[in-house]
Order: structure tokens, then sequence, then C-alpha cells
């Protein structure tokens, strides 16, 4: 007999088995061997056969060592497949049960493109609405330990103003006594007229600032050096800044451009350096010239600060400090006790993006929704599908798979669908982003960038990890947990357990909600944002055109010139064909604002806490109400006399003025009464007239009492162009700009728009939104919708037995439609009653977004009530008909 | 489901199942139930000693059937398996799902009105 022992120990090696064990092991398997020799022997094999024959027992697939691997040690961990779950066998398990899950993708195409396009579209809106989040509020700024750079500002609640500028006595002082910042800069920003010597004007935005501001940014220039201190004095020399954008576009990136001169607004200017392109703040300045203020003159606040906090300090620290520096040099003590401005300060972020701020959050908020809605369902839809695979999971159990194996196969399913559906989802996000970022306008600070990022894609990634947890593992457990038996011999007769149809009532119920509550908000934005639409203005945008023009002080000293040049014009724009009124104006509707504080004459006095309004003051020519169609309630506009130099110096007022100053007084009541500005020496002007009021801030902003003054009284250099038409305003604007060309070849026009589109642009924030919440509600409803339908048709045809045998023994049909329906119906009832309790609480959140809609809109919620409970009696009839028409032969059959 | 990892489970549920029905009676030690296998199914299931014994040391390992050696007059001791409770519960169970098996796949494939 031979000695099988060395070829069973040379298949056992690498095993590390206790020599105990492998010599038991030996001893079995060479009698088994022994066993098998004498069986063949005595078959009639000759020896060296039956010796080869023997040995090939154990060669198989060299599969014995592979084997014993796993039986080295009595309960180790359940395989998984037939190979090994370690080591080198595992990404092959992997890999095979991704093939397993792809072949059943494909093999139920309509349910996957289901779980895949539900998770797309949450994924999607979530990605676009993050994706402007993240430009919006968590990218850095492009500065250095931009975290510690705070905006600088002063309030003023009883001007009624929450930002008024800073004033120089003010800031020096701050910039001096303070103990909480590195540094401190203060800018201001303004525009020039860049002319070259072809005679094309162009205007740039600049920006005057404190020498040490690009320093308090943290950056250097890229050519040439930053401000002397000494440049920054009054009367100092006329250098400038270069932004990056400009010397590329001027000077092509020459290097050598420092000592050269450009002139702006028709003064020279020398070159001292090139400004980085992470020179963002002030936005969209394209030049920086100092600031050189005088500290002692004060008066007027038109500053705005920008300084670096000393490592460690917080924001409440420096403002403690700056409020002790800025009262430290009030002397009067009542006065001290109760300043009428004191510092503010913010991260600067915030300062550019507080409004959005809020927006954002909601629409985060909204979008989650929708994600949760998304998730809700494909976690019924899975559950539903766990249900009906039952069958399979119990076949595959009763021959010997393990749980184990089989949870992991439902959940690399799940992982895939969630992992094609995020994929989807982000490139469709894209889309939406691109969508969402042609809404915005383009005055946003240049330092916003929109797009894709390692965060985002860290987010993205997360969200369909977590969504593929919770639609995946649940019915994987679920499933796995059947009892095999039972599932084979019972749930494949009739329907799903009590427990876990609870369950999926119960995620459609949540769905229902969810839906109900987006369409509520979404139902009072839209009409919020309806009514916004439908404000009055109190102007007549269409066909109206504006640009600015500022005429440089070198060119046009005196007062007179300007008003010659304005006045000009205006004549010669007034014969242009297709010109029906022409005039102009320092801010028109939607345009800046000039505040003053005034005083009525006769007016009651006002008490020393009483708020003292701070007024909009607007120079206009003659013909501007009439051009811009603003109403006249009472009185007259200005005409040419009142600008005649000895004229008595007149005023048109608003609405709001006047029932702020005169109130319960009558329009023509005031006519003729005499206002002035609220101090020593009021210059009293005489009104002539009472204009409807204009929305001057926005169509859903407040209304600011307004005065609207003679340019000669108030002579400009900056004044906006208005021209009615009675063609398509846009083809006027190449005509007037050779007009102003032959007046004034070095004069550029900017800022040219109509004035719809300044509306339009007004409302941005406000369209974006609304739609968006609407697109979501309607996102939501369809997935409720889907979710119902799914949730029923499963339950029915797990049910078509029982209907069937109802029915064979005298159910009619609309007994059985009507027990469908209800059943479905009392879901969607109870998902209602769910929904509207939490609409309620969301919808008081969004109450500053309402303009006026109540929270509590009762046609908002019967509209929403009446299209969810219809949308679910769809959902439900189509299914149920579906039961109604089941043949009772067939249903016994089925199984 | 994969035609490959069916076949696969199949195999290793058979395989299980036909060891804990042979060992349900008597003991029996591994040779004998190879050549049980191999006669009862006429030759058309066939085991080997790799794929065997590591099955039994696995099912041992389970607690479903229990090894042991048994030293006879005159002969080299042998191993023995035989069925433990747990093993009995398992078997069981794994027949009633066979027979649900062979009876659902006998409703595929065999006639419709059967």
């Amino acid at each position: 007999m031979p000695d099988w022992g060395d070829a069973i120990r040379e298949r056992l090696r690498g095993l590390n088995l206790e020599g105990a064990r492998e010599t038991e092991i030996v001893e079995e398997l060479a009698q088994h061997l022994d066993d098998r020799y004498r069986e063949l022997m005595e078959s009639g094999a000759p020896e060296q056969r039956a010796r080869g024959l023997v040995l090939e027992e154990l060669e198989t697939h060299d599969l014995l060592a592979e084997e014993m691997r796993r039986a080295r040690q009595p309960g180790t961990r359940e395989p998984m497949g037939m190979g090994s779950t370690r080591g080198r066998n595992f990404m092959g398990n992997v890999w095979h049960d991704l093939k397993v899950a792809l072949r059943m993708i494909r093999a139920r195409p309509a349910f996957s493109a289901l779980v895949i396009s539900m998770l797309a579209i949450g994924v999607a809106g979530n990605a676009a609405i993050f994706s402007v989040f993240n430009g919006l509020f968590l990218r850095p700024l492009p500065f250095p330990d931009s975290a510690r750079l705070m905006d600088l500002d002063e309030t003023a609640p009883k001007w009624d103003l929450k930002f008024v500028g800073i004033s120089n006595p003010d800031f020096y002082n701050w910039q001096k006594g303070n103990a909480t910042f590195e540094r401190m800069a203060a800018y201001t920003g303004g525009g020039a007229n860049l002319s070259d010597d072809s005679g094309n004007a162009q205007r740039i935005k600049t920006a005057s600032v404190t020498y040490p501001m690009l320093d308090v940014l943290g950056l250097k220039p890229v050519v040439g050096r930053n401000f002397l201190p000494q440049e920054d004095q009054p009367k100092g020399p006329r250098v400038v800044l270069l932004g990056y954008d400009l010397w590329r576009r001027l000077f092509q990136g020459d290097r050598h451009v420092v000592g050269r001169v450009v002139k702006l607004s028709e003064q020279p200017y020398t070159i001292v350096g090139v400004l980085p392109p992470e020179a963002v703040l002030p936005p969209d300045a394209e030049a920086w010239l100092p600031l050189q203020a005088d500290p002692n003159r004060g008066g007027s606040f038109y500053l705005q600060g920008v300084g670096r906090l000393k490592q460690g300090l917080s924001q409440a620290q420096a403002k403690a400090d700056l409020l002790r520096v800025h009262l430290s040099v009030i002397q009067d003590p009542k006065e001290r006790a109760d300043p009428v401005t004191t510092p503010v300060l913010q991260p600067v972020r915030d300062r550019y993006l507080g409004d959005i701020k809020t927006v954002t959050r909601i629409l985060l908020g909204a979008v989650g929704l929708v994600l949760l809605i998304a998730c809700v369902n494909i976690a019924g839809l899975m559950l539903v599908r766990g249900e009906a695979r039952s069958r399979e999971i119990a076949i595959r159990t009763a021959v010997g798979a393990s749980r184990g194996r089989i949870v992991r196969q439902l959940l690399t399913e799940s992982l895939l669908l969630a992992g094609i559906g995020g994929v989807m989802g982000v490139l469709a996000g894209n889309l939406c982003l691109r969508g969402l970022i042609s809404l915005m306008p383009d005055d946003l600070p240049k330092w916003i960038q929109f797009g894709l990022d390692g965060r985002f894609a860290l987010f993205s990634a997360a969200l369909t990890g977590a969504a593929a947890m919770i639609f995946g593992l649940a019915p994987a457990l679920q499933a796995a947990s059947v009892d095999a038996q039972g599932c084979l011999q019972e749930a494949s007769r009739s329907s799903m357990s009590r427990g876990k149809r609870a369950v999926l009532s119960t995620l459609v119920v949540c769905e229902i909600a969810l839906a109900l509550v987006l369409l509520v908000s979404s139902g009072l934005l839209v009409q919020a944002f309806l009514r916004v639409l439908h404000v009055d203005p109190g102007f007549r945008a269409e066909n109206v055109m504006t640009w600015n023009l500022r005429l440089p002080n070198v060119k046009y000293p005196k007062p007179e010139q300007g008003y010659t040049f304005f006045s000009g014009l205006i004549e010669r724009l007034k014969s242009l064909p297709g010109i029906t009124a022409a005039s102009a104006s320092n801010h028109v509707p939607l345009g800046g604002h000039t505040g003053y504080f005034y005083r009525a004459e006769g007016a009651p006095p006002l008490g020393p806490n009483d708020k003292n309004p701070v007024v909009l003051q607007v120079v206009a020519l003659p013909g501007y109400f009439e051009t811009m169609g603003i109403t006249m309630l009472a009185g007259r506009g200005f005409e040419e006399r009142d600008e005649a130099p000895k004229a008595t110096p007149v005023a048109v007022i608003n609405e709001t003025f006047l029932k702020g100053f005169w109130p319960g007084a009558r329009t023509a009541d005031v006519l003729g009464k005499r206002i002035g500005y609220n101090g020593e020496k009021p210059d009293w002007v005489t009104v002539v007239g009472v204009t409807r009021d204009t929305k001057h801030y926005g169509l859903d902003q407040e209304m600011k009492p307004s005065v609207f003054v003679t340019f000669p009284t108030n002579p400009q250099t900056l004044m906006t162009t208005v021209v009615r038409s009675a063609i398509d305003p846009r083809a006027i604007v190449g005509p007037a700009r050779e007009v102003i060309r032959q007046m004034d070849r070095d004069l550029p026009m900017f800022d040219v728009r109509t004035m719809s589109e300044k509306l339009g642009r007004s409302l941005w924030v406000r369209r974006a939104y609304s739609w968006l919440f609407a697109a979501f509600a309607a996102t939501a409803i369809l997935l409720a919708a889907a979710g119902i339908y799914g949730v029923v048709s499963f339950a029915v045809s797990q049910r078509t037995r029982e209907i069937g045998i109802r029915m064979a023994l005298g159910a009619r049909p609309a007994r059985v439609l009507a027990g469908v329906l209800g059943s479905g119906m009392l879901m969607v009832a109870v998902g209602v009653a769910l929904g509207l309790g939490a609409s309620l609480a969301v919808a008081r959140l969004l109450k500053g977004m309402l303009f006026g809609v109540s929270a509590r809109d009762a046609a908002t919620y019967a509209v929403v009530i009446v299209l969810v409970v219809g949308v679910g009696a769809l959902a439900n009839y189509v299914p149920a008909r579906r039961a109604a028409k089941v043949d009772p032969m067939r249903a016994l059959r089925f199984e | 489901m994969s035609d490959r990892s069916i076949d696969r489970d199949l195999k290793k549920g058979s395989a299980e199942l036909l060891i804990l029905s042979l060992v349900e009676g008597r003991q029996r030690h591994g040779y004998e139930i190879s050549k049980l296998i191999e006669t009862r199914s006429r030759g058309t299931v066939r085991f080997r000693v790799a794929s065997l014994y590591p099955l039994l040391y696995r099912l041992e390992g389970r607690g479903w059937v229990q090894g042991q050696w048994v030293e006879k007059p005159g002969q080299r001791r042998r191993r023995y398996y035989r069925l433990t409770p747990a093993g009995r519960e398992i078997l069981a169970e794994r027949r009633r799902g066979w027979d649900a098996f062979v009876e659902a796949i006998r409703r595929i494939t065999g006639t419709e009105y059967a």
C-alpha cells in the first residue's frame, strides 16, 4: 500500500495547521485514499493507474488546500460564494456581485429607471442648490486668512438706516484708537472716464482707498509697488494702481507699465503698480486711487471699512473695542449715552450676501425635502421589490445561500442603483446649476464663483451614499430575515405581512405630507411673487431707456456748464426720431440713493425720541415726471423757468413725505408750503407738486419719503439720462451715442439699460427662489404620485388571489374598486392631515418672504389639498380599476 | 438571479443536504459517505476527497454533525460522523425547502395544468 501521508501533507502546507490537527486530518484522508486504492485494485486496475487515480482525488483543481483553508478553524465565517471570502478572492466576489447586480437592474428596466430617476432628481436639485450655496457662502474669499477680515460701517437706527457709511473723523479715530485690529483700511467707490488718444472713451469703476488697503487684504501688487503713506494725504500726488484686468486690457500685460500716465476724467495719473487678480474688494473696482481724505473733515458718511482682526480675537471683542473708541471722542454726555451712529462690523462675506443667505438656506431645506421624498419613495419601492423577491430569496436560502451573502447581494444592487442615480443626478445638477446661474444678475461680486469643487463632490457622494443606505439596507435586512420556509409556502400564496404593509403605508403617508409642505410653501411664495409683479412701481417702465453720464470736474468745473451740457443734450435727444420724451435725473428708480434730513414748515416738531427718517433726495431736470411716467397727484413738475438763475427754488414731494411730515394733510393743501434741510441753514424750497410714490428701492421694498429738487439748487456731475421712445428703446442707443460724441468725444455712456431690465434685475432673487420652489413642489407631487401608485399597484397584485376569491363568491367589481380605493385614500387623508400641520409651521418660517400673503392663506391651502387629493385619487384609481377587472378564474390559478 | 450564483448555492446547499441525510440514521465514516452518494446516485454525483472532507469539517464546525474516532478490534481507528440535534433541525428545514424548490422547478418546467 503506498504511503499517502507526504502527498497529503504537501497539500496542507501553508495552512499552518496545528500539529495534532494536521496529524488527524492526514490519518483520516490517508485511510480514505487507502480504501479507494483497494477498491480500484480489486476492480482490476493496474497498480500504476490506481495510484494515479487516487492521487487525482487530491489534485482536483488544487481545491484541497483551498477548502482546508476554510475548514481549518471550525466555525469560521460563512463564505459568501463558493470562493474564499478572504484576500485574493475578495475583489473577485465584489466583481461577481456587481455583475449580478447589473444583470438584475437590466432585467427590470422599468423599476430600475424609476429608482434611478427618482434619485437623480433628488440629487440634481441638491447638487445645483448646494453649488450655489457653496459658491456664495462656503468657498473662501481669495484673501489669505480671510476669516479674519471684517467689514466696518456705522449704523444709525434713528435715521432709519442700517448702514450709513463711516465719516472721515470716525474712521481715523477708530484706526488710531482700536486695540483689536492688526490693520484697518477705508474705501469708497467711484468711477472715471478713461479716454485714450484715439478718442474712445470708456467708463471704468474705481475705488479710492486708504494706503494700507492691500496690506489689510494680505495681497501684494503683481507689478510695481503699493501706495505710500505720503501719497494718501489731502492734495497728494495723482497716482493709480491698475486693476489686473484693466492692465491686461489696456497694456496687454506689459510689465514696464510703472511710471506711465493714464488719463482719468481728463486728469493725468501716474501708474505705480498693478493689483493682483485677487484684489476683488472693493467689488468691481478696475483701478485704485489713494483716498487722500482729510481726517478732520466730517459730516459726510461715505466710507466703508475693512479690518484684519488680530489673531484669536472675536468679532464681539472687536465690536466692544470699537464702540469704546467711538464713544471716547464724543464730548456731549447726552450724546455719548445715546449716540446717533455706532460702529457695526461683520464678516466681509456677510455684508454682500446677507439677503441671499436666508433664501439659499430655505431653498436647501426645500431641496432636502425633495431628496427625502425621493428616498422615501425608493425605500418603498425597494421594500416592495424585496417582498416580491422573497420567493427567490427563500429558494436561495433553502439551497444554501447564507444570510450575509443575500444582504450583500441586495446591498450591492442598491448601491449600484444609487451610484448610477447619483452620477446622473450630478450631471443633471450641473445643467440645473447653469440654469440657476443664468437667473442671477451679472453684478454679483467677482469673487463669487460657482461650479464643482471637492467639497461639492464629497457632498454629492455622501448624499448618494446615505440614500443608498436608507433604501438599500433596510429592505435587504428585512428580505434576508425572511423565514425561508414560511415564505415559500405562505407568502407565495397571498399578501405580505401586516407589519410590512404598515411600513409601506407609513412611507407613503410621509411622502404625501412632505409633498404637501412643499406645495403649500411654493404656492405661497409664487403667490407672493405674482403679487410683487403686480405691484404698481409708480412709473411706467416700458419703452424707457436709461444710461449714465459723468462730467469730469476738470472739463466742467462750473455747475452752469453741467446744466448747459445736460439740458442741451436733452434738447438734441428730443429731436431724434422715435423719441417722445427725454429728461435726466441723478437717481432714477432702482438707481441709488442720496439721503438728507428734512424738516417741513408748519409741521409738528420732532420729539427727542422720534425717528428722524432719511429722505431720498432726487435731482431732476424738467420733463422728468412725464418721461418716467410718474403721476402727479397735485401741482406741477419742473419747468424751465424753475431753473433760471434768480428763480424761487422749488421742490416736488412724494406721498410718503406728505404723510410723514404733514400727517392728515390733503395733497392740495401742501402746495406752496416750504421744506428745508434739518440744520442751521434750511435752504427753504417751495413745494409745487406732489407725486405718487415710486418704488425706488425695488417692488418688494419699503417706500421712503422723497423730495425732488431742481438741478441748479443741487448741481450734479453724474446724471442718468432717461428717454421714452415710441419704438424699441434699444434702437435709440446708437443715435444717442452719436449725439453725445458730437458734444464731447471723451464722454462714455455707461450702465445702458431699459427700465424694464432694471425692474427684472431687481427681482431676480425673488423670481429665482419662487420658481425653484415651484419646480421642487412639482417634482415632489410627481414623486409622491409615483409612490402611491407603486404601493397600491403592488398591494393589488399581491391581493389578486384574495380579490379573485371574493369575486368568485359574488363580490361586485364596484365594491372591490371601492375597497381598494378606500384603503389607498386613507393614506392620502392621513398624509394630508399631517402635511397641513407641518405646512403651517414651515409657512411661518417663510413669513418674511411672503410680501403680505398670509402664511395661512386659505385659498392656497384649499388648492393644494384639492390637488394632492386629486393626484392621490388618480394614483389609486388606476390600480384599483385593475383590481376590479380581475378575472376570478385566472386569479385563482395565478400561483 | 444569476445562473452561476444559483448554481453555486445549489451545489453547496444540496451537498450539505446529502451529507446530513446520510448521517441521519446512523453514524458513518467519510469513505462510506462518498461511496453511498456515488452508488445511490448511480454514479451521477461523486465527491472527491478534496471537496468531501472540507465540507464535513465545515458541517462539524457549525455543530450540525459531530466526528468521533472509533476503534474496533483488529482494525485501524476510523472517524465516524453522526447528526447532532442542531443538524437534525437544519436537515428538516432543508428538506422542506428542497421539496418546495423541486416543486417550484417542477411547476415551472412541468406541464401547465398538471
